[in-house]
């Protein structure tokens, strides 16, 4: 049902809802995932899970992964399944939609990069560079329920 | 000169089954065969470099292994494989898909207890624990592993079978202004909306209010 | 490819209520033809960062009928562009295109559908499923009491939710909007119903 979340960024409010990219990514997540035989590393997990990164600049690190997946993701990740297509587009026009919604905590300054954010971030990229393109959006697709459940 | 290498069918339908993040491997045996195929177990952590041996699902006959130790972090995600050989022939190693301990667990219903005064019953439900080792463990209640966790509760009247629901978040309800000496039957339902889980609903416990003084 | 003698379909429009959303246009006559359609959508994303692609909707591919169910697609809350092209054996019609973005923040909202009972001495609402991305605002008073009005949000509406206990004889009021999160947006409110509770007001 549609579960509206107050997320905390430091002193910022924002009130989304993660429901409709969680649905949206469950229905996909099997064909994704298996388009992705690379066990050994993960783009958002490696050396340390997103899950350790308790740094109160959370909204930085949300900011910064909305723009990663938008900017770098989605636009590779093009598949033959018409079906999986409507489903990215549909996470992809959510993530745009939460991105304006975080501009708000941009806008009153809360949403500051710590060294230990600005460090992950780094990892991130670094992770992602290392694949060629296609892998690496595929595979960052994949992990969207990390981001999800850090999210959440 | 080249090693004679016979190969045994693939164990079938390889996956983890979940429940309040008891974390079981299950598998079936290659087609055309029974239990006297043997098996053995690895795993990993998704994102790190190597396979692990569970060396308590070595050479083994039954279907399942479980991982639940091996899982237990749920801020992590993993694949297991399985391996079937019987003299001398070997299959594949076969993977499940990869397994996220905290979206794809399915939470039992809450412990429900009820007791009534002559016009009144007090519900009291308990979410279930998260899997643990041993019982000298902490336990871990799913309300901590799920804060958004919410219970629908609903109260059957025998007599009228009138059924009403309620939604709430804390663990405890009275329901006041009943009719004496009559029955009513209470299930229910734990509600998580992120990520979107829901248990089944308990079985129902039912009670009578009292006879009107 | 493209045919000059097969028109794009005109009188393009969206209608949405509740959420659902149809893409609708007039039909393609063609003397003794079957004229099929097909439909594709442009998201915010799409535009911005995907070179401008379309994406089409198979439910709605050599389509027969002129209305489309595009509400799987349109699932976030930003300007979608669509368009529809006829399509006889192996001509093409130019794009037909919706005049404008269609966001589903302007979907027309409807009062709920509410059936209030008293049970005893309980109040309860009984309101329709109207699908996942709704929940319900239902506020009820004791008659003469307005400014004690209370209010409970449901999230699903598939039973007879329980609202309150009544004083005996009491008379209560309810009405209800429906609060869709996604658009942060509510319906109007339906029109109020009262009920009785059991029993005489002596009791108390």
């Amino acid at each position: 049902t549609a579960g509206n979340k107050i997320f905390h960024f430091g002193a910022c409010r924002v009130s989304m809802s993660t429901t409709e990219i969680r649905a949206g990514f469950t229905a996909i997540k099997a064909n994704i995932q298996a388009r992705d035989p690379i066990r050994t590393l993960s783009i958002l997990s490696y050396p340390h899970s997103l899950h350790k990164v308790k740094s109160p600049d959370r909204c930085c690190i949300t900011h910064h992964l909305f723009d990663f997946y938008v900017d770098k993701v989605f636009k590779h990740c093009k598949t033959e399944d018409s079906f999986v297509n409507r489903k990215i587009s549909s996470i992809a026009n959510s993530f745009l939609s939460m991105k304006r919604k975080l501009g708000q905590c941009q806008e009153q300054n809360q949403c500051l990069c710590g060294q230990e954010s600005t460090e992950k971030l780094k990892q991130i990229l670094a992770n992602y560079e290392g694949l060629n393109v296609t892998s690496a959006a595929m595979k960052s697709l994949g992990e969207l329920d990390i981001l999800l459940d850090w999210m959440e | 000169s080249g090693e004679l290498y016979c190969s045994l069918l693939n164990p079938r339908n390889v996956r983890f089954e979940s429940v309040n993040m008891k974390n079981v491997l299950h598998w079936s045996a290659p087609e055309g065969t029974g239990n006297e195929v043997l098996y053995k177990v690895k795993y990993s952590v998704y994102g790190v470099g190597k396979w692990i041996r569970k060396p308590e699902c070595k050479n083994i006959n039954r279907t399942w292994c479980d991982l639940s130790s091996e899982t237990s972090d749920y801020e992590e995600q993993y694949y297991a494989s399985v391996k079937a050989f019987l003299n001398g022939m070997f299959s594949d190693w076969v993977e499940t898909t990869r397994f996220n301990p905290l979206t794809d667990t399915k939470i039992d219903p809450p412990m429900v207890s009820v007791s009534s005064t002559d016009k009144s019953i007090s519900i009291t439900l308990t979410a279930p624990e998260k899997w643990k080792r041993s019982p000298e463990e902490e336990s871990i209640s799913l309300l901590q592993v799920y804060p958004g966790l919410q219970y629908n509760v609903s109260v059957l009247n025998k007599k009228t079978k009138k059924r009403w629901f309620f939604s709430i978040s804390n663990h405890t309800l009275v329901v006041p202004w009943l009719e004496p000496g009559t029955a009513y039957c209470v299930s229910a339902q734990i509600h998580v909306s992120a990520p979107l889980l829901d248990s089944d609903f308990s079985k129902e416990h039912c009670i009578a209010t009292l006879k009107d003084k | 490819g493209e045919d000059a003698f097969l028109p794009a379909p005109q009188n393009i429009s969206i209608l949405s209520t509740n959420m659902k959303h149809f893409l609708t246009w007039t039909p393609v006559i063609v003397q003794g033809e079957t004229v099929r359609y097909s439909v594709e959508f442009q998201g915010e994303y799409e535009r911005v960062y995907a070179n401008e692609s379309w994406i089409p909707i198979s439910e709605c591919s050599l389509l027969t009928a002129t209305v489309c169910d595009i509400t799987g697609d349109i699932s976030a809350t930003v300007a979608y562009n669509l368009r529809v092209r006829a399509e006889l054996g192996a001509s093409r019609s130019q794009w037909g295109t919706l005049k404008g973005f269609f966001n589903r923040i302007t979907t027309s909202l409807t009062p709920p559908v509410m059936k209030v009972v008293a049970d005893g001495y309980h109040l309860l609402v009984e309101l329709e499923d109207m699908g996942p991305a709704f929940q319900f605002r239902v506020l009820y008073w004791k008659k003469g009491q307005e400014r004690r009005m209370q209010q409970k949000v449901v999230k699903e509406a598939s039973s007879v939710v329980h609202l309150d206990t009544m004083e005996a004889g009491g008379d209560y009021c309810v009405k209800a909007q429906t609060y869709v999160e996604a658009i942060n947006r509510s319906s109007s409110f339906s029109q109020t119903q009262c009920v009785r509770a059991q029993g005489d007001t002596s009791l108390w």
